[in-house]
């Protein structure tokens, strides 16, 4: 699931796959920005067929806070 | 055609792309009440990918009464060619879109005049002030009402909408000569549904009206008015006919087992022909290019009961066993139209490619193996879309079938002159008014091949021309024993000073072109010019990938080159074709 995960954040931001990791957040991924944040939200639930609350949306600060929701509806890793 | 990309590919390519410098150039502004980003990068992208540079602004977050009613602006500054003004509906009633039944009618009555004459009064000083055209998006409908299914009051929160709705149509989408255009935003929903292009997360955590997957789609509805301000709309659409126009292949099925009409793939290609006809009604022109026994073919557009476009519908018809890239080139040739204003649907990827590969100008279409997918595609073509339907674009297709007929007589009289005279061809030459305004700048617009100096001319810029005191804007009707022609040409004059005229534009629709009408419009000009003591007449030609037919038309009328001008002197005359019946109405 990482490397899915991996591949659309590098396919929204278009950085390399290898610069994306759990820690990779709009701190420290320059093309991460307030606006392509929503676009890879929804990449994100459409690719994985989830809908994420608005509370979760809210948590997420880097790539790794995916995989916690992922672990909470329950989607294997 | 590529197949819809998503947001993230327009932001991605939008900062790659670089402007070509050549080409078509677009200057487009957005005003919104909402957050848009993600519109501009989105169009630039699209633009690109059609050859047009585009160079856009982005006015900040609700700012789009001052960029207007301020002249001090940025928006100013730009100077746009078109601007988008996105309007919503929660926006414009505030509180009331929740709660407009807390109000008594009377007040609900004043909502539409105040909110209505507000935006009214932003339209109206932005045609007054600004040479762009400016696009205003009509205000959604709303789908809930507290009143659930008994909503229908007399200015209820639905009739509210519709009410301003309807002032600002009538006021400036209707005009035979609009600057100001409402898209209705309503058709957008209706496409797309509500529930799919507004997003509640995304509006609560950043005021996203049209959410992110739906934005593309939203832009690409917005791209008709950017191609038809470039003037890159498609005229033609040539069509295959075994599996595009009816189901299964004559020459093996024969013709009482093609499919189209009473069964399920029928039907998909006879609404396929139904939106083609409409379309041929309104100005598209018409052909067929396939691979087939003519014998065959015809007899099924003659004689099919379910055949819906009829072989009047068809300005050129090429059904052989050539090659498909010759017989458009052929088809091109024939209907003296470039092959950029071309679009091709064929069902065969095989011939797709092909075609692609060798005319890269004609827009081949991606069609589907799934004929009911047919309908939907040429309905959400916008390289179709014109400003505004002009009375040639209504009379085309007759226009085409008269053609057809001229050519007949040319081949039955042999001789050319012979043909000329027996056409009776007269000529009406007109100043410019607001009826043939809209047609003049869609000629400087859309003429390539007899365009001396292919000058690109928006309404308001013909409009200013008109009434300006140092130039002459004037165009020719045409007709002929076979029928009307419509305006087809046209000239403006840039009157230097007491001695000297410039010629800035002159040209002849190219149907038209090589009858004698080029020359008697420059006659009208040097009459004029002499009669008002004009000694010299200039004018320049400016060579373009297209314009050769009109290289050498200064010189056959004795035009002396001095320089990159070619001068007339008003003291010779120029030969006027005789058969040729002028009428004036200047």
């Amino acid at each position: 699931m990482s490397e899915k995960l991996y591949r659309i954040v590098s396919k929204v931001f278009n950085v390399d796959n290898s610069k994306i990791n759990d820690e990779t957040s709009s701190e420290n991924l320059e093309e991460w920005d307030s606006f392509n944040f929503y676009v890879l939200l929804d990449e994100i639930e459409n690719e994985f067929n989830i809908k994420f609350d608005l509370d979760e949306t809210l948590e997420i600060k880097k790539i790794g806070d995916f995989k916690k929701i992922f672990q909470k509806h329950r989607i294997d890793e | 055609m590529k197949n819809e990309e998503n947001l993230a590919y327009f932001l991605n390519e939008a900062k790659t792309i670089k402007p070509r410098e050549l080409g078509k150039k677009i200057r487009i502004a957005f005003l919104a009440s909402s957050t848009i980003n993600g519109f501009e990068e989105t169009m630039r992208v699209k633009c690109f990918q059609k050859g047009i540079d585009c160079i856009t602004y982005v006015a900040d977050y609700n700012q789009y009464n001052q960029e207007i009613l301020n002249q001090d602006s940025e928006l100013y500054k730009f100077k746009p060619d078109i601007t988008f003004l996105i309007l919503d509906t929660r926006h414009v009633l505030g509180e009331h879109f929740f709660s407009l039944y807390s109000i008594p009618h009377q007040d609900r009555k004043e909502i539409v005049y105040t909110k209505h004459k507000e935006i009214q009064n932003i339209c109206r000083t932005f045609q007054d002030n600004f040479d762009s055209k400016l696009v205003v998006t009509s205000l959604q409908i709303p789908s809930y009402s507290p009143y659930g299914i008994s909503e229908g009051e007399d200015y209820g929160l639905k009739d509210v909408i519709y009410k301003i709705n309807y002032e600002l149509f009538n006021e400036f989408q209707r005009p035979a000569s609009p600057k100001v255009f409402i898209y209705d935003f309503n058709e957008f929903v209706s496409k797309f549904g509500e529930n799919n292009i507004f997003n509640y997360k995304q509006f609560f955590s950043g005021d996203i009206k049209i959410s992110t997957e739906y934005i593309p789609k939203f832009v690409n509805e917005l791209m008709g008015y950017v191609y038809a301000s470039s003037g890159i709309t498609k005229k033609c659409i040539v069509l295959d006919l075994d599996n595009t126009l009816w189901g299964g292949i004559i020459g093996e099925d024969g013709f009482d087992n093609i499919k189209l009409g009473d069964n399920p793939v029928g039907r998909s290609f006879v609404e396929f022909q139904k939106r083609l006809l409409a379309l041929n009604k309104r100005g598209i022109i018409l052909a067929i290019n396939s691979k087939n026994n003519f014998d065959d073919a015809i007899e099924v557009i003659q004689k099919h009961p379910n055949m819906i476009l009829k072989e009047e519908n068809f300005a050129c018809v090429k059904i052989n066993w050539d090659d498909k890239v010759v017989n458009l080139q052929k088809i091109a040739k024939e209907l003296n139209i470039g092959l950029d204003s071309m679009v091709f649907f064929d069902d065969d990827p095989i011939n797709q490619e092909y075609v692609r590969e060798s005319l890269p100008g004609v827009l081949v279409v991606d069609l589907p193996k799934d004929s009911s997918q047919y309908p939907q595609i040429i309905t959400e073509m916008k390289e179709l879309d014109v400003l505004k339907i002009t009375e040639e674009d209504t009379k085309r297709s007759d226009m085409y079938l008269d053609q057809k007929k001229r050519k007949e007589l040319e081949n039955k009289v042999g001789d050319f002159n012979e043909f000329l005279k027996q056409m009776n061809i007269e000529v009406n030459v007109q100043k410019a008014n607001s009826f043939s305004i809209p047609r003049i700048s869609q000629l400087t617009l859309k003429t390539n091949q007899f365009n001396l100096t292919t000058r690109r001319y928006q309404e308001e810029e013909v409009l200013k021309f008109s009434s300006s005191e140092d130039k002459i804007v004037e165009c020719v009707k045409v007709s002929d024993k076979f029928g009307d022609n419509g305006i087809t040409g046209t000239y403006i004059i840039e009157k230097k000073d007491n001695d000297e005229w410039i010629i800035d534009t002159f040209l002849l629709s190219c149907r038209i072109m090589g009858r004698g009408v080029e020359e008697i419009m420059m006659n009208q000009i040097i009459e004029k010019a002499k009669s008002s003591g004009i000694k010299k007449i200039k004018g320049e030609f400016i060579p373009t990938a297209k314009n050769k037919p009109a290289e050498n038309f200064y010189e056959k009328l004795g035009f002396k080159k001095e320089d990159e001008f070619w001068v007339f002197n008003t003291d010779n005359i120029i030969k006027k074709p005789e058969h040729i019946k002028v009428i004036k109405n200047e």
